[in-house]
């Protein structure tokens, strides 16, 4: 609506006051309550058609508003201008407002009718109204109202007028409105029913209309004499209902803006589309809307429930609004809610922070879980790999020593009487061989213990156990086996761990436990030394730590200082 | 009976065997030693625990499983690492002891076999 014309509604608006303030100047005559009423009345109309132009500014219900304001006051400014002219103007145009009303009513929300048969009824009703009035002015003789001169002249009197033909066109003009009524109450029930999603409730201020139509039509019509106080109280109330529900509805679109950046604010993170769908449908209004993704290979569009979505070309009354950044997801949204271009905008705008929001989410996790496989499998790899070099020490120099020291040995025995010199010194190789033998399998066994691969963490926990120079108790070990990874790292844990009782507790005694939880392995080592060990430090325990998390475990260390040092793992295990 | 996929370790304990006074048979693997066990009725097996095919706890077990009546062969299970790094698993077979490779002489099989002092 263009703006030259909302500016002359308002300054349209302005005079009319101006004029109400004029009308009963000086100050010391009191305002009647009719006056009252009907200015707030009209400019309550008047305030609400620039409530809509602002709010909806491609829709004409700005203008319609407006219109039944001046309808309702003009025609009651004119019959009391004391000029001849106007009274019978405003005496054929009053009551006016009431077809401009069903007007408003039939246009809601856009502004436009929907089809050629309202355009009829809106027109007839119109004609209805001018014509019988027309008609009935033409019998009034002002004198009926027990005024002679002091009131303006009818100046489509004919002759002096008939009381009873003034009666009785009011009554055919209130039954023809019956009728029109009627019809315009049907079709806009019927607009109502037909409404879905934002359009429904777009329409919610206009639930006040049927009965402001039927009290406009009733009250002021000639079939029922209501007294000057029912109608001039009455009516205003009912009238006034509308423009108010509509500033009310108004201010709370405005709100609509924020609720859609709490509604963002308040999704949790990693929530599904649908959820999201949901917080904007419930923010926006519009319990149709849809959220849309396009499928891989062109296979059109699917909607967060799973149904298939034509964003081309949408359904009928569909819209349909791009998602920026999202890889085509589009909002296919109530068509009434182009209405709100700006609504539309700043939801399509929070789909798109979500979405993108949640395309980071989803990134960042996956290049983490990348991380963690990764390590996984750099820490696999180094146990294969120290597998591998302990079997390769014990197919060769091992076995070899094993030949050599066995090969002295038939030697000696063969050397033995003849040479005691030669015997002597074959004896002294022998020995050598044995030791060498001896510092090569405990190479070999802290490379990787072959005892673990042989026959599981029991066995080996007790060859631990059994080297440690401290006094150690094995509560609990599970006979069972584990998947390599986990008994290995187990393994690692207690070794570590008994090799810094050894080192720096200076304990008594130490106790090994190993558990079986369901999905879960826990190892814990304890002693009764000075304490103090931090997983921080410099220690074994940080690389203990990492060796622990490589599996996706946890490594706790409590060691306050003075009342020893409690290391606990706690290992996934399928 | 040697059983040892190690040629050259077989060599070497054969001859020490056979001095020590010892009749000496070979095989390579679990399923020859199995197999020639049938035929040779050792009565006594040095059975190396890392073979190519399965276990020497493995074979073991087979040898032990002889038909009623028959004697089974003392087992004696040998391998280049020590006894410690098979943990239990040696006292859980039927075999009769563990000796390490290095310490392998005709006096310390001896002592595995009954009635020996």
């Amino acid at each position: 609506m263009n703006r030259w014309l909302r500016a002359a509604m308002i300054a349209g608006a302005t005079i009319a006051v101006g004029w109400f303030v004029w009308s009963s100047w000086p100050p010391d005559s009191q305002y009647t309550p009719v006056e009252i009423s009907f200015a707030v009345v009209g400019l309550s109309f008047m305030v609400a058609g620039i409530a809509a132009w602002q709010r909806w500014p491609a829709s004409r219900l700005g203008l319609l508003f407006s219109i039944v304001g001046y309808l309702y006051l003009v025609p009651y400014i004119l019959v009391n201008l004391a000029n001849p002219v106007a009274w019978t103007i405003g005496n054929v145009t009053e009551g006016i407002s009431g077809a401009a009303l069903a007007y408003l009513g039939l246009a809601w929300p856009s502004g436009r009718l929907r089809s050629r048969f309202e355009c009829g009824v809106v027109v007839a009703n119109y004609a209805q109204n001018i014509a019988f009035n027309t008609a009935a002015t033409m019998f009034w003789n002002p004198a009926f109202s027990g005024c002679n001169a002091s009131c303006p002249a009818n100046v489509l009197l004919i002759g002096d007028g008939s009381r009873s033909a003034w009666n009785t066109l009011g009554t055919v003009e209130a039954l023809t409105g019956f009728v029109i009524t009627g019809i315009v109450l049907t079709l806009i029930v019927r607009h109502w029913r037909s409404a879905r999603g934002w359009s429904r409730r777009a329409m919610i201020p206009l639930l006040w209309i049927a009965p402001a139509v039927a009290a406009e039509n009733i009250l002021t019509g000639n079939l029922f004499h209501f007294s000057g106080l029912v109608t001039y109280a009455l009516l205003p109330l009912v009238l006034l209902a509308g423009p108010a529900l509509f500033v009310i509805s108004t201010v709370r679109a405005r709100t609509a803006g924020g609720a859609l950046g709490t509604a963002i604010v308040d999704l949790e993170p990693g929530a599904s589309p649908g959820r999201l769908r949901d917080a904007l449908a419930r923010a926006l209004g519009d319990s149709t809307l849809q959220l849309a993704f396009p499928q891989p290979g062109g296979a059109g569009y699917l909607d967060t429930s799973g149904q298939a979505v034509d964003a081309d070309r949408p359904d009928n009354g569909r819209a349909v609004v791009p998602v920026a950044g999202s890889d085509g997801a589009v909002l296919v949204y109530e068509e009434g809610l182009e209405l709100e271009p700006h609504l539309v905008k700043l939801t399509a705008a929070a789909a798109s922070m979500a979405l993108e929001h949640a395309r980071l989410q989803a990134e960042v996790q996956a290049q983490l879980e990348q991380v963690r496989a990764s390590r996984a499998r750099i820490v696999e790899a180094g146990d294969a790999e120290r597998r591998r070099l302990e079997r390769d020490l014990h197919d060769g120099a091992q076995q070899r020593l094993v030949m050599l020291s066995l090969a002295l040995g038939m030697a000696r025995d063969r050397a033995a009487g003849a040479d005691p010199e030669l015997e002597a010194l074959i004896t002294s190789a022998g020995k050598e061989a044995r030791e060498a033998l001896t510092e090569l399998r405990e190479l070999a066994r802290g490379i990787h213990p072959a005892v673990l691969t042989e026959t599981g963490l029991a066995g080996a926990i007790q060859a631990l156990v059994e080297r440690s120079p401290v006094a150690v108790t094995i509560t609990a070990v599970p006979d069972e086996r584990f998947p390599a990874a986990i008994e290995a790292t187990a393994y690692f844990v207690v070794s570590e761990a008994l090799a810094n009782v050894a080192k720096h507790a200076m304990a008594d005694g130490a106790q090994v436990t190993i558990r079986g939880l369901p999905g879960r392995l826990m190892v814990e080592v304890s002693d009764d030394g000075t304490g103090g060990a931090r997983a921080e430090g410099g220690s074994g325990l940080r690389g203990l730590a990492d060796r622990v998390a490589s599996v996706g475990g946890v490594l706790r260390v409590d060691s306050p200082p003075g009342r020893g040092t409690r290391l606990e793992a706690d290992l996934p295990c399928p | 009976m040697i059983v040892d996929d190690h040629d050259g370790f077989r060599r070497m304990a054969r001859g020490m065997l056979e001095a020590a006074g010892f009749t000496v048979a070979e095989a390579a693997t679990g399923a020859e030693a199995t197999e020639a066990a049938r035929t040779v009725r050792p009565g006594l097996v040095l059975l190396d625990i890392g073979l190519p095919d399965f276990d020497g706890f493995e074979v073991a077990r087979r040898l032990a499983a002889v038909p009623a009546g028959d004697r089974a062969p003392v087992v004696v299970l040998t391998s280049t690492r020590e006894a410690r790094d098979y943990g239990t698993r040696i006292a859980a077979s039927p075999a009769a002891g563990f000796l390490p490779k290095d310490e392998l002489s005709g006096a310390a099989l001896r002592r595995f076999l009954p009635g020996d002092p």
